[in-house]
């Protein structure tokens, strides 16, 4: 039972991070609102209310939208994104949850320091080895490839911890239980360790898929080939075109944005857990 | 040879100062239904994993069916398991969770039907077949796990603890369960459980431990009636056998409060002319307070006050103090006593039994 004052302190909480979040909202809103319109309502509308609210919809409401799909390769850098990030998505769960797996349940030596080590791995910025991943993938002649963009990206220190954690808690007998009943150690990975471990599995395709969603730096040193390029990339050379109106970039922006926002609704609970279950953050 | 047989089995673990077991020698007709038992850190749970593969045998030869098992897989030694927690795969259903095993052998998927059919009829489980373990009881996970260790047709069936996460009553008709099943199935079952009465009922053979070392192996009534040293003596039976330090001299033995019991000829005979200071211990139904055996002994009778009972509905327990030892005895249900009553008993001399007081060996 809250006390009369816990109540006083929830309630001026609650209005507080209202207002902070209508704050954060603004840019989304007038963003969102102005990407329907054309540039001249655009410039009509602004330092007025009516910036916030989008035009009735009607004949050429979508016109942004339409002119940026139809005319400029944007829908294909999307898809070549959630095609990216599919194949991670599916490559990372393998490799970082069978190396979370052996951390956290086979028995060889130096396995402590072998998690410190991944820990400490941590600490290092992904810029500061771009350099080295981009040598080495142009050394092996994979350069302006899919598997150049991929391969550097499958393995993720803060994923294969974030595995290890969960599996440290998963019971030692139902891995007996399974080698009785005629299961090989591989298949308990698939048909016991990850269907028993559903929520770290969408956690760490939820990060993985923001990361390839909205990883900028290194598809631009990778691809070269227009073919080959992803949305965050498609949005900088679309919004740095002279002849892109201001409601083309905003239509842009919101469809890069929109995914984000959509996975952050959808996927909250696993974010908030992966982030609460390692005590750190990532991106 | 036998079905199993444990030849100076040892184990001890890394790091660890003394073995988890030592010189476990042990053989295991087909069919025996086995139960280790032994408090806590005893070991019978490390015998029962070195039996399934699950630990490594130290030193020593384990044999499963006249082959030696030591370096074979745990799903090659031809064993079923039923864990203490179950170790259902929670994201399976009932039927799945007992075919799993029969659809990894590459079993056609009729016989898998079948038997999984046959197994959940048997065990009671036909409506709850598509649930999932989190929307089952205690004794319904029990009985899953018990279906899947059935449907496999393995030679051995190992239990750890199985029932000990089941409540009192639960725990009375899992264990009929059990002892039907292994007479209907006929497999050898090794059984481990720190609750004798589990092992009275159930085994045909009881192995007691005790920091690592077997104590005893044998019938229940023969561990009942003749334990081999004051360990087991105490551990089988409920309440436990009541212990004296005595002093015995000829013919005639003297408790420590002065108390003194003559012993027959046929019970000093048993002591081999052993005498000076013993342990003596009686079980609490050997301790007699009705008028026939109070006449029959009438000049060993002794004298107590009733410090606590216990009601127990088929008979009653009697507490008081006698030989500096507290002291049970069993007494029919219709001999009421209440707290500070006093009481008149006698022992039956041919019902004690005589431990070294040094070595704790029965005399």
């Amino acid at each position: 039972m809250l006390t009369k004052k816990q109540k006083r302190v929830n309630w001026a909480l609650t209005i507080v991070l209202l207002v902070l979040s209508l704050f954060f909202l603004f840019p989304v809103a007038w963003m969102l609102a102005n990407s329907f319109k054309p540039d001249a309502a655009i410039t009509a509308d602004m330092n007025t209310v009516a910036a916030f609210i989008p035009p009735m919809p009607g004949g050429g409401f979508f016109n942004n939208y339409v002119s940026i799909l139809t005319n400029t390769n944007f829908l294909r850098y999307m898809l070549n994104t959630l095609f990216y990030a599919a194949i991670l998505i599916v490559c990372g769960v393998v490799v970082n949850g069978l190396a979370g797996y052996a951390l956290a349940k086979i028995r060889f030596p130096f396995r402590e320091r072998w998690v410190l080590l991944i820990l400490l791995l941590q600490i290092v910025p992904m810029e500061t080895i771009l350099t080295i991943h981009f040598l080495m993938i142009a050394k092996v002649g994979l350069l302006n490839t899919v598997l150049g963009y991929i391969l550097p990206m499958i393995v993720n220190p803060f994923n294969i911890f974030l595995f290890r954690q969960v599996f440290l808690n998963l019971p030692d007998d139902v891995y007996e239980a399974a080698q009785l009943d005629f299961c090989s150690p591989l298949k308990y990975f698939f048909t016991m360790v990850l269907p028993m471990s559903k929520t770290v599995v969408a956690t760490v395709s939820v990060f993985t898929f923001l990361n390839v969603w909205n990883d900028y730096l290194w598809p631009s040193l990778v691809f070269t080939s227009s073919n080959l390029l992803t949305a965050q990339i498609g949005l900088n050379s679309i919004t740095s075109n002279d002849n892109t109106t201001m409601g083309q970039t905003l239509a842009v922006i919101t469809m890069v944005t929109i995914p984000v926002i959509i996975i952050y609704s959808l996927f909250s609970k696993q974010i908030v857990e992966g982030v609460t279950s390692t005590g750190s953050k990532e991106g | 040879m036998s079905f199993i047989e444990f030849k100076n089995i040892n184990k001890k673990y890394e790091n660890a100062e003394r073995n988890s077991v030592t010189d476990f020698n042990l053989a295991i007709e087909e069919k025996e239904f086995i139960a280790f038992v032994g408090p806590s850190g005893c070991g019978k749970s490390t015998t029962l994993r070195m039996v399934a593969g699950f630990e490594e045998i130290t030193s020593g030869d384990l044999y499963i069916d006249g082959k030696r098992v030591n370096d074979v897989a745990p799903r090659d030694r031809g064993i079923a398991m039923v864990f203490q927690n179950y170790a259902l795969y929670p994201h399976m259903t009932v039927e799945k969770n007992i075919g799993y095993g029969l659809r990894n052998m590459k079993v056609p998927e009729a016989e898998v039907q079948k038997k999984v059919n046959w197994a959940i009829r048997i065990l009671g489980l036909e409506e709850f077949r598509t649930r999932k373990p989190k929307n089952l009881s205690g004794g319904q996970r029990q009985r899953v796990a018990l279906g899947r260790a059935i449907v496999k047709n393995q030679k051995l069936f190992l239990m750890d603890e199985p029932l000990s996460n089941l409540d009192a009553k639960l725990r009375v008709s899992m264990r009929n369960e059990i002892s039907k099943l292994h007479r209907e199935l006929g497999t050898t079952t090794i059984y481990v459980t720190h609750d004798q009465v589990e092992a009275m009922t159930m085994a045909d053979r009881i192995v007691i431990m005790k920091d690592g070392v077997v104590q005893q192996a044998g019938a229940p009534m023969e561990l009942y009636e003749h334990p081999v040293n004051k360990f087991v003596a105490g551990f089988i039976g409920s309440p436990q056998m009541n212990f004296y330090p005595v002093s015995v001299s000829g013919k005639e033995m003297k408790f420590r409060d002065g108390s003194k019991v003559s012993l027959p000829d046929p019970v000093a005979a048993r002591l081999n002319g052993k005498s000076g200071d013993l342990i003596m211990g009686i079980r609490g139904e050997d301790i007699k307070m009705d008028r026939a055996s109070l006449e029959a002994y009438s000049k060993d009778m002794q004298k107590c006050v009733v410090e606590n009972t216990e009601v127990m509905g088929n008979e009653n327990n009697l507490y008081f103090t006698f030989g500096g030892s507290l002291t049970v005895a069993r007494v029919s249900k219709y001999e009421v006593k209440m707290i500070g009553d006093p009481v008149e008993f006698v022992f039956l001399p041919e019902k004690m039994h005589f431990f070294d007081k040094d070595t704790e060996s029965a005399i």
